[in-house]
C-alpha cells in the first residue's frame, strides 16, 4: 500500500494542474494552487518517510524555497496565455534553478545557466515572439489569439503526465534507498587532492599558504604521489612532517569542471562547437528572407531598362 | 570561496532534487502537449532541459563527480543550437502562414 | 531360386520360368555407350541453338539423323560385344547412405540382350524416321522444324534412359521423359485447339499410369531396399529376402508395375489418349505412338517379369486386359474412317496382343511382336503420311482411290502393301510368325479361360486382315480418284482447289518407305535362324530375351536349369483341334487371315457397293443397329469416361472454385484483411496529423513502458529481498 502514495500524491497534484490549465474562475485556480502545494508538501513528507539520509536544516530550507519558486513558476509558465509572460516565467524558472545549483556547490553552471539561458537564449525567444506576436502588444485579454487562450485537450496531457511522474516518484524513492552510502570526507579529498596535484602553481600556493616555512618541494611517498588524503583531509609530506592543506586552498568547482570538460571529454567538446556553428549556418539559412529576383529586376541590377515596366516590383518579395 | 553549506548530502537530498527534477520534465511535457503556441511549445521543452540538467548537477553532487555539470554544459549547447534552429524553422513557418498555432500545420495527416 | 518360391510357381503355373542370373559384369572399358544418350542430347542442344539463332535450313534434321545414326550405330556395335549382362556406369547421380538404409540410383546403363534388343529398333527406326520427317516437315522449315527435331532428340534420350538405365529410377526418368516429349510433339500443332487437347489429354492419362509406377517403384525400394536391377535380380535370385516374398507389397507391386505399363502402351482402361495422339506430326505417331514409345510397357513388364512370376495372378490379368484391348480396338478401328485413327486403333490392338502374350507367358512372344510390329506399323503410319503430306491432309479413305495407278505413288502404295500384309499375319510375312508366336501359347499355358483367350484373339486377327486391307483397297487400289483435304500448303503448286495436284513424295520418304518395308518383310528371317548356344527355336530373338530378365516361355526351352520342361505343359495341355498348338496355329491363323484378307477385298476393292448395302442393311435392323453405330462412335468409351471421369471432377473442381473463391478468399483471406482495417477505422481519429496528438501518443506509450519497467523491477527486487 505504501508504493501508492507516490502515485496518488501525483494524482492530486495532476488534478490540482488540471484545474490550473482549464480557463476557469480565480476561485478554482487558487484550488487548484492549494492543492498543488499540498501535493508538493506530501510528496515532501513521502520522500522523508521512505529515503533514509540525514539532511541539514538550512539546506533543506533553502531548497524548498527554490523548489516551491521553481514549480510554480514552471505551472505558471505553461498556464499563462501570454507567450511572453511564458518566456518570462521560464526566466524565473531558470533563476530559481540556479539558485538550486548554488546549493549543489555547483557555482560555476549557476551563473551559466543565468547568463546563457536568461540572458542569450531566453533573449532569442523573446525576439521572435515580438516579431511574430504583434496581437500581443495589448494588455486586453480578448486580443490575445485563441488558440493561446486554450488548452489543448488538457485531461490527456495530464493523465500522460500523472504516469510519468508518479512512475519517477516512485522509481526515486524506492531506487535511491539502495543507493550506497554518500561519499564522506575521505572521498571529497582525494578527488580535490587529485585534481590539485595536476595544478602545479596552485599547489605550490595552496602549500606554501598554509604552511610558509616549508621547504619545496615535498618528498613524494613510494608511489611517486605527492599527496596523501583521509578523512581529515589532504596532506603533504615534508620529510617526516606532514602537512595538512587548507580547505579553502582546494580548487573551486570552476576548475573542478573546467577540468572534468578538457581531460575527459575532449571531442565531446569539439563536436559541441561544430554544433553550435552549424546551428548558427542553420539558423541564418532558415531565416534568411528568400528574395527571388524576376528577370526585370536582374536586368535593373545590371542598369538595363525592365523589359515589363508595368510588372515591375510585383516579383520581388516572395 | 566556497558555499559550504552542507557537509554531506544525503540520499534524502537526492531524492528531493531527482522528484524535483522529474515534476520540472512532466510540467515541461504536459505544456508541450497542452499549448497550441509553437514558440511556448518550444518553451517547454527548454524547461524540459532544465530538469534534466538539475538531475545531473544533483546525482554528480551526490558522487562528487563533475561530469554531471559537464553534461549540463553540453545540455546548454543543444538547447542553444535547437533554439537556433527551431525559432529559426517557426519564423519560416509564421511568413507563410502568419499564425503560431501548430494545429493549423496538418500536413502530417496526408 | 529358393525351393518356397519354385513351390508356389509350380503350384499356379505350367512352366517355371527361371531367370538366367549371369553375374552382372561392370564393363568400364564400355563408357563409350552412354554416347548413345549423350548423342541425341546433343543434338537437342543444337536444335535448340538452331531455334534460337533463327536457322531457315533443314540443319536440325540433318544433325538429329546423323546423332540417331551414331547412336544405333552404337548400339549395334555394344550389341556383338555383350555377351552377358553388363553394368556401365557414367557418373554417380543419386547416393545417400543414413543409419539403416541407402538410397542409390547411379547413372548407368544395365546392357542385356534385352535392352540391345529395344534400343536396336528404337534408335534404328529412331535414324530412319528423323530422315522421313526431314522431308515430311521441310513446310515448317525455322523455328517449328528445330522445335520438332529437338523434341524427336529429347524422345530418343528419354526412351534411352528408360530402356538401358540401370535402375528403377532412372526408368523412371526416362518414363516421364517420353511422356513430356510424347505431349511436347502430339502438341506441336499448338495452334490447333484438337492438338491442344489431344496432348493433354496423353499427358493426363499417362500420369495415372506413372502414379503406379512411382508407387511401385517406391514399394520395390522398401521391401528390397534397393532400386537397380543387378541387385533386385541377385535378391530374387538367391531368395535372400525369402521372408518377405510373403509381404503384401510383393503382391501389390506387380499390378501397380501393370497400371503404369497399361497407361504408357495404351491398355483397356488407359488406351483413349492413344487414338487422339495422330493429332501430332504423322513421323511422330509412326516413331512414338506405334513402334518405340508405346512398348516401353512392354519393355517394363519384361524387364520386371520376376515380379510378375512371384505373382502368377497378375499375369493372367495382363492377359485378359491385352486380350480384351485386342479385340474392342479391333472393332473400332473396323469402322473408322480416318486412316491415321484406324492404325492408331490397330496399334492398340497389336499393343494388346503384347501384353497378352506378356500373360501367356511367352515374352519371346511378346518381345518378337513388338520387333516386327515396331517396322510394319512404322511403314503404314508412314506411308499414311506420305499420302497426308501429298493431299494436303487428307485422310478420309472415302475420299481416296486408285493410289497405285498414280505417278509417283507406287512405292507408297507398295510399301503399304507389306506393312499391310504383315500386320494382317498373312502366311509367311514377320508378323504372321510372331503373332502366331502368341496365339498358341494361349492354347499352350495353363489359365484361367486362356482358351478362350485364344479364340478371341484368332477372331482379332481375322478382324485385322480386314481393316487393314480395307484401307489398303480403299486408298491404294480401285479407280483413280481424289480429293484434296483442308490443309493447303501456300507453296505455288496448287493456288485454287480445283487446280490441286498432289505432290508425290521424293527421295527421303520413298527411301525411307522402302528401307522399313524391307525391314518389315526380313524381320520374319529370326524365326528361322537357330540359336548357336542352345538350339532354342526363335533365332536371335529368342536368344536375346532368354539371356534377360525376361527369359520365360521361350519355345524349346526345356534345357534352361531349374525349369520345368515346356513339353509337360503341352502334354497336359494337350491341343488345339487335335493337332500341336504351334502347329495348328500356322493353319488357324493362314485360313482367318485369308478370310478376312478376302472379305475385304470383296467389300472394298471388287464390289465397294457391297460394302455400303451391308452398312445400311444392318442399319436397318433394329436388332443389330446398336453394333455398327457403336463401333463407328468407339463403343462411346470417351462418353462414358466423360460421364464418369470428366463430369464429377468438372463438378469437383467447381465445387472447390467455389470453397476457393468464397472460403478462403472471401472468408480467410479477404476476411483477415478486413480485420485489420476494421481496427484500423477504430483507431484512425488518432492519426489526425496534429502534431501534439501524436506527441501524446509517444509520451504516453514512453511513461506507460517505464512505469512498466519500474513496476517489474520493483517487483522481482521485492520478491529477492524477501
Amino acid at each position: 500500500m505504501d508504493g501508492l502514495y507516490p502515485y496518488i500524491a501525483c494524482l492530486v497534484g495532476a488534478s490540482a494542474l488540471y484545474l490550473l490549465l482549464r480557463p476557469g474562475p480565480l476561485v478554482v485556480k487558487l484550488l487548484g494552487t492549494v492543492v498543488g502545494f499540498s501535493a508538493l508538501a506530501w510528496l515532501v513528507v513521502i520522500c522523508s518517510q521512505v529515503v533514509p539520509g540525514e539532511i541539514d536544516p538550512g539546506h533543506e530550507i533553502l531548497f524548498l524555497i527554490f523548489g516551491a519558486i521553481t514549480l510554480s513558476s514552471a505551472v505558471r509558465m505553461i498556464t499563462h496565455s501570454r507567450p511572453v509572460y511564458s518566456a518570462l516565467y521560464f526566466v524565473m524558472v531558470v533563476l530559481s534553478s540556479a539558485g538550486l545549483f548554488l546549493l549543489l556547490e555547483a557555482e560555476f553552471m549557476a551563473f551559466a545557466l543565468i547568463i546563457v539561458y536568461a540572458g542569450a537564449i531566453l533573449i532569442t525567444y523573446m525576439f521572435v515572439l515580438m516579431l511574430a506576436q504583434q496581437a500581443s502588444e495589448s494588455d486586453h485579454v480578448d486580443e490575445v489569439p485563441l488558440y493561446d487562450r486554450l488548452a489543448r485537450e488538457p485531461a490527456a496531457a495530464v493523465i500522460v503526465g500523472l504516469i510519468l511522474a508518479g512512475t519517477l516518484v516512485s522509481a526515486t524513492t524506492t531506487g535511491l534507498t539502495h543507493l550506497p552510502d554518500p561519499v564522506d570526507e575521505s572521498v571529497m579529498n582525494r578527488v580535490h587532492g587529485e585534481l590539485l596535484e595536476q595544478l602545479p602553481r596552485q599547489f605550490k600556493n595552496a602549500v606554501l599558504a598554509t604552511s610558509p616555512d616549508a621547504t619545496w618541494p615535498p618528498t613524494p611517498d613510494s608511489s611517486g604521489n605527492m599527496i596523501r588524503w583521509d578523512a581529515e583531509g589532504p596532506f603533504v609530506q615534508f620529510g617526516t612532517e606532514a602537512v595538512r592543506i587548507d580547505p579553502d586552498q582546494m580548487p573551486s568547482n570552476t576548475q573542478h569542471v573546467g577540468w572534468s570538460l578538457v581531460a575527459s571529454f575532449p571531442a565531446s567538446l569539439e563536436l559541441a562547437g561544430v554544433i553550435l556553428l552549424l546551428a548558427m549556418f542553420g539558423a541564418v539559412v532558415l531565416a534568411r528572407r528568400q528574395v527571388e529576383h524576376g528577370e526585370d529586376e536582374l536586368r535593373r541590377d545590371i542598369g538595363l531598362d525592365p523589359m515589363h515596366p508595368d510588372e515591375d516590383g510585383e516579383g520581388t518579395s516572395a | 570561496m566556497t558555499l559550504q553549506l552542507a557537509t554531506t548530502f544525503s540520499q534524502l537530498s537526492l531524492s528531493h532534487y531527482l522528484v524535483l527534477s522529474g515534476l520540472l520534465f512532466v510540467i515541461g511535457l504536459v505544456g508541450f502537449l497542452t499549448r497550441r503556441n509553437l514558440i511556448v511549445m518550444f518553451l517547454c521543452t527548454e524547461l524540459m532541459f532544465q530538469a534534466a540538467a538539475i538531475a545531473f548537477v544533483a546525482s554528480g553532487r551526490y558522487w562528487f563527480n563533475f561530469t554531471g555539470q559537464v553534461f549540463v554544459i553540453f545540455i546548454l549547447t543543444v538547447a542553444a543550437a535547437e533554439a537556433a534552429l527551431a525559432l529559426a524553422l517557426v519564423v519560416l513557418l509564421y511568413r507563410r502562414r502568419s499564425t503560431l498555432n501548430a494545429d493549423d500545420w496538418m500536413e502530417l495527416c496526408e | 531360386m529358393t525351393s518356397a518360391i519354385a513351390i508356389r510357381i509350380v503350384e499356379m503355373l505350367p512352366a517355371v520360368p527361371a531367370v538366367p542370373m549371369a553375374d552382372v559384369v561392370e564393363a568400364t572399358s564400355h563408357w563409350w555407350a552412354g554416347f548413345i544418350l549423350w548423342c541425341p542430347l546433343i543434338s537437342l542442344a543444337l536444335c535448340g541453338l538452331c531455334a534460337a539463332f533463327r536457322v531457315k535450313s533443314k540443319l536440325p534434321a540433318w544433325i538429329t539423323v546423323l546423332s540417331l545414326a551414331c547412336s544405333f550405330v552404337l548400339t549395334i556395335i555394344l550389341g556383338n560385344l555383350e555377351d552377358v549382362p553388363e553394368r556401365i556406369q557414367l557418373f554417380e547421380w543419386i547416393s545417400v547412405d543414413w543409419v539403416g538404409g541407402s538410397f542409390v540410383a547411379n547413372f548407368a546403363l544395365y546392357i542385356d540382350s534385352l535392352t540391345i534388343l529395344w534400343m536396336s529398333f528404337v534408335t534404328g527406326l529412331g535414324t530412319l524416321i528423323a530422315l522421313y520427317a526431314s522431308e515430311y516437315m521441310e513446310t515448317d522449315v525455322g523455328k517449328g522444324y528445330a522445335r520438332f527435331f529437338s523434341g524427336v532428340s529429347a524422345f530418343l534420350f528419354a526412351m534411352g534412359c528408360l530402356v538401358m538405365g540401370d535402375n528403377l529410377l532412372m526408368l523412371y526418368l526416362g518414363w516421364e521423359g517420353v511422356g513430356f516429349a510424347s505431349y511436347w510433339l502430339i502438341g506441336y500443332y499448338y495452334r490447333r485447339p484438337a492438338a491442344v487437347a489431344a496432348a493433354k489429354k496423353a499427358f493426363i492419362v499417362n500420369r495415372i499410369g506413372d502414379l503406379g509406377l512411382a508407387l511401385a517403384i517406391y514399394l520395390i525400394w522398401s521391401t528390397f531396399g534397393t532400386v537397380q536391377y543387378n541387385e533386385l535380380i541377385t535378391h530374387l535370385d538367391a531368395g535372400t529376402f525369402a521372408a518377405s516374398y510373403e509381404h503384401w507389397s510383393v503382391e501389390a507391386i506387380p499390378y501397380l508395375l501393370m497400371l503404369a505399363a497399361f497407361g504408357k502402351s495404351a491398355q483397356l482402361p488407359l488406351y483413349v489418349w492413344l487414338p487422339d495422339a495422330m493429332e501430332g506430326p504423322t513421323p511422330v505417331s509412326a516413331l512414338i505412338h506405334a513402334a518405340t514409345m508405346v512398348t516401353a510397357g512392354i519393355y517394363l513388364i519384361a524387364r520386371m517379369y520376376p515380379f510378375f512370376l512371384l505373382e502368377p495372378t497378375s499375369l493372367h490379368v495382363v492377359a485378359w486386359v491385352g486380350g480384351l484391348t485386342a479385340l474392342l480396338a479391333a472393332t473400332i478401328g473396323m469402322a473408322q474412317y480416318d486412316i491415321k485413327r484406324i492404325f492408331a486403333y490397330s496399334t492398340v490392338s497389336q499393343l494388346g496382343y503384347m501384353f497378352l502374350g506378356l500373360g501367356v507367358l511367352t515374352t519371346y512372344g511378346a518381345s518378337y511382336h513388338v520387333f516386327t510390329h515396331a517396322f510394319f506399323k512404322a511403314v503404314l503410319f508412314l506411308a499414311a503420311g506420305a499420302v497426308m503430306h501429298g493431299f494436303a491432309g487428307q485422310l478420309d479413305l472415302r475420299k481416296l482411290s486408285g493410289l497405285r495407278r498414280m505417278k509417283g505413288w507406287r512405292i507408297v502404295a507398295w510399301t503399304m502393301f507389306i506393312g499391310c500384309v504383315c500386320l494382317a499375319g498373312f502366311p509367311f510375312t514377320s508378323g504372321y510368325f510372331s503373332k502366331d508366336a502368341i496365339l498358341a501359347e494361349a492354347f499352350v499355358t495353363q489359365g484361367p479361360g486362356f482358351e478362350a483367350l485364344g479364340w478371341i484373339a484368332i477372331f482379332t486377327a481375322f478382324l485385322t486382315a480386314y481393316y487393314t486391307f480395307r484401307v489398303w483397297c480403299r486408298v491404294c487400289a480401285g479407280p483413280v480418284h481424289f480429293e484434296p483435304g483442308d490443309e493447303l500448303h501456300d507453296d505455288g503448286h496448287h493456288d485454287e482447289e480445283h487446280e490441286f495436284h498432289p505432290h508425290a513424295p521424293r527421295f527421303a520418304i520413298n527411301f525411307v518407305l522402302v528401307v522399313i518395308a524391307l525391314g518389315a518383310l526380313l524381320a520374319s528371317v529370326p524365326y528361322f535362324m537357330t540359336n548357336e548356344v542352345s538350339e532354342i527355336k526363335g533365332g536371335w530373338i529368342a536368344d536375346m530375351v532368354n539371356d534377360s530378365t525376361a527369359a520365360a516361355g521361350i519355345p524349346g526351352h526345356e534345357e534352361h536349369p531349374g525349369t520345368i520342361a515346356h513339353d509337360a505343359g503341352h502334354a497336359h495341355h494337350g491341343s488345339i483341334l487335335g493337332m500341336d498348338p504351334h502347329v495348328a496355329m500356322y493353319w488357324i491363323s493362314g485360313v482367318v487371315g485369308g478370310i478376312g484378307l478376302f472379305l475385304a477385298f470383296w467389300l472394298h476393292l471388287w464390289r465397294r457397293q457391297d460394302a455400303d448395302r451391308l452398312r445400311s442393311w444392318l442399319l436397318a435392323r433394329a436388332w443389330i443397329r446398336w453394333l455398327p453405330v457403336a463401333m463407328e462412335n468407339k463403343w462411346y468409351v470417351d462418353e462414358v469416361y466423360h460421364a464418369l471421369v470428366r463430369a464429377p471432377l468438372w463438378l469437383l473442381g467447381h465445387i472447390a472454385y467455389g470453397f476457393d473463391r468464397y472460403i478462403v478468399d472471401g472468408l480467410l483471406v479477404d476476411g483477415t484483411a478486413r480485420l485489420p482495417r476494421l481496427i484500423a477505422r477504430w483507431f484512425q481519429p488518432l492519426q489526425n496529423g496534429l502534431l501534439q496528438s501524436y506527441a501524446v501518443t509517444m509520451a504516453g506509450g514512453a511513461a506507460l513502458i517505464t512505469l512498466l519497467m519500474v513496476l517489474m523491477m520493483q517487483f522481482f527486487e521485492g520478491g529477492s529481498v524477501q
